[in-house]
């Protein structure tokens, strides 16, 4: 797989993997224990679908 | 006399001798969050915290491919107004990985469509997630609790 090739997402592919890479950075940096780690990667990673598909939401009707 | 100034002397020496750490401490803490935003993770790797610099290395470095391969917008110095000024020190923030983003995107960015546009961003939070681990790293090794 060449890295210099274009490469198109859908939006919710790009969320997915923002929210994935960024929750598993804080969860390492933020916490020591593994067990403490996978905790806070998955609420992280929950409040990220809640607030971004939220906001989605509530844009909704002003798209159109 | 003399025996205050043999006291006075032995007194500044052991203070000098306690602060010479401290100093030598804060330039190493100095040295080791340089490094960090040089080479995203290496401020961890320095300080044997390997999950980490491995996380950092990779978050980082799959946060800049793939926003360089979505045609983000990679900001230069030559910016036309305050947000592409602050988007040039946000791409900054990956250190050295600037510079495979802009080898990266030999085509040029692409900003008409939604790839285009979050690619921009994925470069952006790519630079202020490694500055964030740049300074969790001067932090950890001033011997602050990381």
């Amino acid at each position: 797989m060449s890295v210099t090739g274009s490469l198109t997402l859908t939006h919710i592919q790009a969320f997915l993997l923002f929210a994935a890479v960024i929750s598993v950075a804080f969860g390492y940096l933020g916490r020591r224990q593994p067990k403490d780690r996978l905790k806070y990667i998955l609420w992280s990673f929950f409040l990220f679908l809640v607030v971004g598909i939220g906001i989605g939401w509530a844009m909704y009707p002003f798209s159109r | 006399m003399a025996e205050e100034l043999i006291d006075h002397t032995i007194e500044e020496t052991t203070q000098h001798a306690q602060q010479a750490p401290e100093v030598l401490n804060e330039h190493r803490a100095w040295a080791i969050g340089i490094a960090g935003w040089l080479v995203p993770g290496l401020g961890h790797a320095l300080q044997r915290m390997w999950g980490r610099a491995g996380v950092v290395f990779l978050a980082v470095g799959l946060l800049v491919i793939t926003g360089a391969r979505m045609k983000g917008n990679v900001f230069t110095s030559k910016g036309n107004d305050a947000f592409d000024t602050l988007g040039y020190v946000a791409d900054l923030g990956t250190g050295s990985f600037y510079l495979a983003a802009r080898a990266l995107e030999v085509n040029g960015a692409d900003v008409s469509h939604a790839g285009g546009d979050y690619g921009t961003r994925f470069l952006a939070t790519a630079g202020v997630l490694n500055l964030l681990a740049a300074l969790h790293a001067f932090e950890a090794a001033r011997g602050r609790k990381a």
